[in-house]
């Protein structure tokens, strides 16, 4: 049975659908990716799965139990980890700082400086002055410290440089052969298709593609039909 | 010159209180991102449960403790409102909101306490300390400045070195990051509701006897304590506690001042308005460079 399994969910905002009638799924040890044009609802989407906004209806399920009446925080305790969209490290707190919040009985500071041993010279930082990768490096290892069985991923890769979308993108590969659940949503297809398993395509807050990521992978023309619609 | 001397020794308790809860104001907003309005409301709470006790014949020591327990659950009621149900508001929403609820919280404890009805409420700590420059300084006043410096202590060794203080900054920097680690955001805002609410009732208590004891006067020594707290831009603790007595001093000798003393409750608006200029010509210096 899969990880995570979202059921006919909706979500609204200011009163109009946003995200209608989705399912989608995630196993633990794989990397569902959803892709989709500018305001196709990914964000909003990932929002509601961690609770930051309320669900209309439908259903989501950690391993089984309901969530989506939980808040953020419950869910967080429940298994759910969400990296944002913009990289919310906290400005005023050092690198470690922002790990040792998320550390958990059980987690430790140098998984995190395993997984991106670049933040170990930054570790005195404040997190503010860190580069954009380095702060997206710091997101990613600090929700890790939570010890989730689902990782949501909102574009990590917006703004960065190729190489280090790349390294990016290596690390999360890594965290899903570890066993990690993880869904990772982006809007440049290509490299999130190339680490990912399952793939799914939205528009206007619907899914409408949910195949195998090689496959869309090796048919550009599919895909860029799947964004534009027709 | 001893006149005024004298006079400005006398406003040093008030200063320790106004100090007091300007950096309880500082930590508030700091940490829950509120302007805390009720500050002095919930304190005064706590206060007259002190006074009701005691005027029923209850002894005084078990009788603070009463009363800095209710200015506590007080304080972590009024919390319960703020992160139920304005945690996502704007800050000037919810310093509004606090605006109401001093007006609500003044209005339940006249109605309680007999409106202008005067009380006896006990001196805890009569007395001089020590004689300054020929003048007497008394217990209390020693005694509400040294809280001020001890909870500006107390404030940053627990913010810089505890785990739970650590989430509290984590929580201030950005409260959703923080819920989303799992950090149980509303108990920790409680938390700091309730300290604030500890500290401030056992400043009042102390100041309450050189007030007029009644509700209303006592909630309104918010203004003086958010004065102090600007003059440390809501920011620094110390110039907070500086702040808040260097009002006191000042207040104190334009009491001494005949033609002065009627205006020396407009002090704080006077501060109020000199610090907002002179952060706004700074505002206006860095757009210009
Ligand atoms: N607070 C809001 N109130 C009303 N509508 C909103 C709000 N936030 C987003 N929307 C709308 O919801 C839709 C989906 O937005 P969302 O941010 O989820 O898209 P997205 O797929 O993440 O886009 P992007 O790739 O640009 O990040 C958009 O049409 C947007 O205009
Ligand atoms: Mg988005």
């Amino acid at each position: 049975m899969s990880r995570l399994v979202v059921s006919n969910l909706s979500i609204n905002r200011s009163e109009l659908p946003v995200v209608s009638s989705l399912d989608i799924a995630v196993e633990s040890g794989a990397i569902s990716v959803v892709l989709g044009a500018n305001g196709a609802g990914k964000t909003t989407l990932l929002e509601g799965l961690s609770g930051i906004i309320p669900v209309a209806g439908g259903t989501i399920e950690i391993d089984g139990r309901e969530i989506q009446k939980a808040r953020p925080g419950v869910r967080s305790r429940e298994g759910l980890a969400h990296v944002e969209q913009g990289r919310t490290v906290f400005r005023q707190l050092t690198t470690e700082e922002n790990l040792r919040v998320s550390l958990h009985a059980g987690s430790d500071l140098d998984e995190a400086y395993a997984l991106f041993p670049e933040l170990v010279q930054r570790r005195h930082v404040k997190a503010s002055l860190l580069s954009g990768g380095e702060q997206q490096m710091l997101v990613i290892a600090r929700a890790l410290l939570t010890r989730p069985k689902v990782l949501l991923i909102d574009e990590m890769s917006a703004g960065l440089a190729p190489v280090i979308v790349t390294r990016l993108m290596s690390a999360v590969r890594k965290l899903a052969d570890n066993g990690l659940a993880v869904l990772l949503v982006e809007q440049f297809a290509a490299l999130a298709l190339s680490i990912g398993n399952r793939a799914y395509v939205m528009r206007r807050g619907r899914v409408v593609h949910d195949g195998d990521c090689l496959k869309l992978l090796k048919s550009p023309d599919e895909l860029h039909r799947l964004y534009l619609g027709g | 010159m001893n006149a005024l001397l004298t006079s400005a020794v006398a406003g040093l308790t008030a200063g320790g209180t106004y100090a007091l809860l300007g950096v309880c104001a500082v930590f508030t907003y700091r940490l829950v991102a509120v302007v805390n309005f009720t500050g002095a409301a919930i304190g005064t709470a706590g206060t007259f449960v002190l006074i009701a006790l005691y005027e029923a014949g209850y002894p005084i020591w078990p009788s603070v403790a009463a009363g800095i327990a209710a200015g506590t659950l007080v304080g972590v009621a009024i919390g319960y409102i703020m992160t139920r149900w304005f945690g996502e508001a704007s800050a000037s929403t919810k310093a509004a909101v606090t605006v109401a609820l001093l007006v609500g919280v003044i209005a339940i404890g006249l109605r309680l306490t007999g409106g202008q009805h005067p009380h006896n409420m006990p001196e805890l700590f009569p007395g001089s300390a020590f004689r300054m420059a020929g003048v007497e300084v008394t217990i209390a006043s020693v005694l509400t400045i040294g809280l001020a410096a001890l909870f500006t202590i107390l404030a940053d060794l627990f913010l810089n070195r505890t785990k739970v203080g650590l989430n509290l900054r984590a929580l201030a920097d950005r409260p959703m990051a923080a819920e989303l680690l799992g950090i149980r955001v509303q108990l920790l805002s409680l938390l700091v509701w309730g300290m604030t609410g500890a500290f401030t009732t056992f400043a009042l208590m102390i100041i309450a006897p050189q007030r007029s004891p009644n509700f209303m006067t006592l909630s309104l020594l918010v203004v003086p304590a958010l004065a102090a707290a600007l003059v440390g831009l809501f920011r620094s603790f110390w110039r907070t506690l500086a702040g808040g007595i260097v009002l006191g001093l000042v207040e104190g000798m334009a009491s001494s001042i005949d033609s002065v003393s009627q205006y020396r409750s407009a002090i704080p608006f006077l501060v109020v308005l000199a610090v907002l200029l002179w952060s706004q010509r700074e505002a206006r210096w860095d757009e210009a460079r």
